[in-house]
């Protein structure tokens, strides 16, 4: 009896004290909630939506089109910004606002095709060489090496120009845009290597963890293993370098046009500033307004890398 | 808020009173230590004991005010050799750390800087301490070496971290702390990373050295068969409060707290037989309360075989027991805390 | 030891990866077509007879492997060629155009270090406050600030607007500042560096920031500061240590992408150094001066990748042996 009462009291107390607790959330919801509090991410995203919207719908909206070259035919170019061109006139008599809109969807096919390009055959080859090891590996290894210390934009500038040279005469002449892109392959087959080495140490760690040996014991397929078990796994910190990369191409494709190495016929932030660079101190408005949207690009994909590494990777902050 | 008499040969020489430690988060503040109280005497060596979580090494780091940003000391006083660390300058800080009061870490790999040769950082102490020479300081460092049991020291001086066993690298932190002949030892977790084996060496070592340099020694473990072998006094911590302190012996053979019964229990024996159909090792059901929201009234309550209604309510305070013997339980007879706003 | 052994390993394998790409680059070169057809063909009135002779004359009608060793010997010996614009020994033009590319890259680098060092320290030592969240802040925006569009900004603003200092060429044709070479020559290179050390400083802020932090959460770091050793010692001597490697190997990969953007930079300034003069060769098809600057250039790079792994192993003692 006495007995009875004990137990009574204490039951009580026990079910209060413990809190009811809700079923954990899963990988990805919990990295999105993480993301949602860094704030440089969120500026990040922000940015970069504004950018794909520009591409997207911008186009539409702008007063002018891109190669309308009226303005020079009545002497307003080189126009500061006005009512009638909000961002002013070019020195060809472009509008400045609408080259820079229509810059935008370019500016992401090259950061977009360029990464893919690199993601595939990296993550392709980093993966054998993670996974197999061994001599594939030390091959592979060795020849990432060689990739990274060529000088890339070096080369990339030397090839766009004797690739359009010997491309005179032939069928190839006659592709649309051929020379940028020549300038998105080219991006993509440089930075493959470090898309490779990435994935491949991420599978060497991941294949040596003891979910995958209990995987392993269990008798689950090769395949199974790669594609159920260690892909999700291997996939932040690719999702990381692939922002990274999206920015870094889009830099490096407007280094070149502004070399004068791009494509005349597209139309890039990069070749805009190579235009009107001679003009520049006397009319700063047509350089600044593509300047402007190359950092506002880079930027943004920079501080979306920065935001999902923190969001993947949480370490302990306080206060 | 000190109930404990202080035992009559002469003042502690380490005083701890209503000791709070507070890390302010993101999501509140967590409360590690809240309103611990023990000493230490001449010689003596206490075995704070508890489980992870406890807040014993937040306590320990605390005495030397090391405990890592964003933690702060919101309240209590820490009194050595008549000193209050808790709101002295900087300067007499850094004049007491490492001279009269020592530090051995939990893991010796990582105690150590890698970069830095093992003569260097044993000398530098020295030399910041005492004002002595290059020469002079490696020799004295070579002495302590040896000392802890090192053979070759003039060799070791000369090597870096990596390229020592986890045994000596431990070895070579307690030189370390024992450079300028420190009244107080801290010792946090000593033996944790270590092998069994090397383990016993160690502990023999802390007791030889301890005797020889008339020390005394903090042992923050939470490994029962350490305290039993090292400590004079116990002081048991549960969820940043102290639940009881007495004599080593007292604790073991007439435990009071319900908790450090529990604990004792806990600890698998090979003289006992455990009955039962199913011999089960006991344990302690549920979990560690959330140091965020920590509960009403006394932190073991929700896990306490003895717990009443009352229990969620009271936080209870401190009282002696017997010569040296105190508890913080209402079943045992402790009076209610008034809570001092923290 | 085993220090040496690794660094004999990596400069051997530095002067294979040389060769390699000296190779793939003549591949190259070749792969694309015969270069006098190729420098002759924007030019009106020339024959199939023409070019046959001139390359005859200029003993490209070898063998591939032969020409290629040819090549090889004739550089390794020095012997860059001449350059067909020029007409002046290439290794010279490499040279004098060198130096003047060093002479902006190398203050770059060190301002930068210096600068990095000062911030990440700050930064690292009042984490979470004010000052830890500018210096932050202030890194990333200049590490995303595009190189180039800082540098016209420089210029719109310190050259235009203000005429504080010049916007183009390494020295003033007529007057001189103050009369005085050296002056004259710090003046202009004031925009250009400015521009290359503020990319840099902020990249190394970041990561020396981030190391520190690593570093100081370290028990060897509490060990320290438990041993009474005071604010400064503990810092600079215990965790600086530490801190330094990851930035100081870093300086290779920064170098390198200095000197591979430096086409970029020079064109924004005006600046006569490797990088116009690539574009120079590139856009005239002055081919002894390409092949003659990449090669140089890769031997830089690797070089300086070959320096920055000596480096590693010299500051880590944990590296030498094994």
């Amino acid at each position: 009896m006495d007995a009875d009462l004990i137990e009574a009291p204490i039951a009580a107390p026990l079910a209060e004290a413990l809190p009811t607790r809700r079923p954990p959330s899963g990988v990805w919801r919990q990295s999105w909630y993480r993301f949602r509090r860094n704030r440089a991410g969120m500026i990040g995203l922000v940015l970069v939506t504004l950018v794909v919207l520009t591409a997207l719908i911008g186009p539409w909206l702008v007063a002018y089109a891109p190669d309308d070259q009226s303005a020079m035919l009545h002497g307003a170019s080189r126009q500061a910004p006005s009512a009638v061109h909000w961002l002013g006139t070019d020195r060809v008599g472009y509008d400045v606002l609408s080259r820079t809109v229509y810059g935008a969807p370019t500016a992401l096919a090259v950061g977009l095709g360029a990464m893919l390009i690199a993601s595939i055959i990296g993550v392709v080859i980093g993966g054998i060489a993670g996974y197999v090891g061994g001599l594939v590996d030390e091959a592979l290894m060795r020849m990432t090496e060689f990739f990274m210390v060529v000088p890339v934009f070096v080369v990339i500038l030397a090839v766009v120009r004797l690739f359009g040279i010997v491309v005179v005469g032939t069928p190839l002449e006659r592709v649309p845009n051929l020379n940028l892109i020549t300038i998105i392959v080219l991006l993509g087959l440089f930075e493959w290597p470090s898309v490779a080495r990435m994935t491949r140490a991420e599978f060497l760690r991941l294949r040596q963890t003891e979910f995958v040996e209990a995987a392993l014991c269990i008798g689950t397929s090769r395949r199974d293993i790669l594609v159920r078990h260690i892909l999700p796994n291997a996939l932040p910190p690719l999702i990381v370098l692939v922002a990274l990369g999206i920015g870094g191409a889009i830099l490096a494709e407007a280094m070149v046009a502004f070399l004068g190495f791009g494509d005349p016929r597209s139309i890039s932030w990069g070749q805009a500033l190579f235009f009107n660079y001679q003009i520049l101190q006397v009319a700063p408005w047509t350089c600044l307004a593509p300047g402007a949207a190359i950092f506002v690009t880079v930027l943004g994909f920079n501080l979306l890398a920065d935001g999902l590494t923190d969001a993947f990777n949480p370490r302990v902050r306080a206060g | 808020m000190l109930s404990i008499p202080v035992s009559a040969q002469d003042k502690p020489l380490l005083a701890v009173e209503g000791l709070r430690v507070q890390f302010p988060t993101r999501d509140g503040v967590v409360r590690a230590v809240d309103g611990v109280d023990f000493h230490v005497g001449a010689g003596e060596t206490l075995g704070i004991v508890g489980e992870s979580g406890s807040g014993k090494t937040v306590t320990s780091l605390s005495l030397l005010r090391l405990a890592p940003p964003p933690a702060r000391i919101t309240a209590g006083r820490v009194v050595f050799e008549g000193e209050d660390l808790v709101s002295t300058t900087p300067a007499r800080l850094v004049a007491i750390r490492g001279r009269r009061m020592a530090m051995i870490f939990q893991n010796p790999a990582t105690s150590l800087n890698p970069v830095l040769s093992i003569g260097r950082q044993l000398s530098e102490i020295l030399r910041w301490h005492t004002g002595i020479g290059r020469k002079p300081a490696l020799d004295r460092a070579a002495e302590l070496l040896r000392l802890v049991g090192i053979g070759d020291p003039a060799a070791r001086l000369k090597q870096y971290p990596h390229e020592l066993s986890g045994g000596m690298k431990q070895r070579v932190g307690i030189a370390r702390a024992l450079l300028c002949e420190p009244a107080l030892l801290l010792a946090d977790e000593p033996t944790t990373a270590l092998d069994v084996t090397i383990q016993a060496q160690i502990l023999d070592l802390l007791a030889e050295l301890r005797t020889r340099l008339s020390m005394s020694m903090i042992l923050v473990t939470h490994d029962m068969g350490v305290v039993a072998r090292m400590a004079d006094r116990i002081t048991v911590m549960y969820a940043g409060r102290v639940c009881e302190t007495a004599a080593a012996s007292t604790i073991f053979d007439a435990p009071l707290h319900p908790y450090t019964r529990a604990l004792l229990e806990s600890v698998p024996r090979i003289d006992h037989s455990y009955s039962g159909a199913r011999r089960v090792l006991p344990s302690i059901a549920g979990r560690p309360p959330d140091l965020l929201h920590p509960p009403a009234g006394c932190r073991f309550h929700a896990r306490c075989p003895e717990a009443v209604p009352d229990c969620a309510r009271i936080m209870p305070r401190e009282i002696s027991v017997g010569p040296g013997h105190t508890v913080s339980c209402i079943r045992r007879g402790s009076p209610a805390e008034t809570e001092l706003a923290a | 030891m085993g220090a040496l052994h690794f660094i004999a390993r990596r400069a051997l394998f530095s002067v294979a990866l040389i060769l390699a790409v000296s190779f793939a680059l003549f591949g190259l070169i070749n792969a694309i077509g015969n270069p006098v057809e190729i420098m002759l063909a924007e030019m009106p009135g020339v024959t199939d007879d023409t070019i046959a002779a001139i390359t005859k004359y200029y003993g490209l009608d070898g063998p591939f492997i032969d020409r290629y060793f040819a090549w090889l010997w004739a550089i390794l010996h020095g012997d860059f060629g001449t350059s067909v614009i020029y007409n002046q020994p290439v290794g010279d033009l490499l040279q004098i155009w060198g130096i003047e590319t060093l002479k902006l890259q190398l203050p770059a680098i060190l301002l930068s270090l210096a600068l990095a060092t000062a911030f990440g320290v700050i930064a690292a030592m009042r984490q979470h406050n004010w000052a830890d969240f500018s210096v932050v802040s202030g890194a990333m925006l200049g590490h995303s600030l595009p190189g180039f569009l800082l540098g016209i900004v420089l210029i719109l603003i310190f050259s235009t607007w203000l005429g504080a200092f010049p916007s183009y060429g390494a020295y003033s044709t007529r007057n001189m500042l103050w009369n005085s070479l050296v002056a004259d020559g710090l003046w202009h290179m004031a925009l250009p560096v400015t521009m290359l050390t503020v990319f840099n400083t902020a990249t190394l802020t970041l990561l020396m920031r981030s190391s520190l932090v690593d570093v100081l959460r370290q028990d060897f770091i509490t060990a320290a500061w438990a041993s009474g050793l005071p604010r400064r010692r503990v810092v600079f001597g215990h965790a600086l240590r530490n801190a330094f490697i990851p930035v100081l190997t870093y300086l290779g990969t920064l170098f390198g992408l200095m000197l591979g953007t430096a086409p970029v930079t020079e064109t924004v300034f005006t600046w006569p150094g490797l990088g116009a003069l690539y574009i120079q060769a590139i856009q005239q098809l002055d081919y002894p001066v390409i092949m003659g600057e990449t090669m140089i250039i890769t031997t830089m790079l690797v070089t300086a990748t070959l320096l920055t792994d000596i480096a590693y192993v010299a500051l880590d003692p944990r590296i030498r042996l094994a």
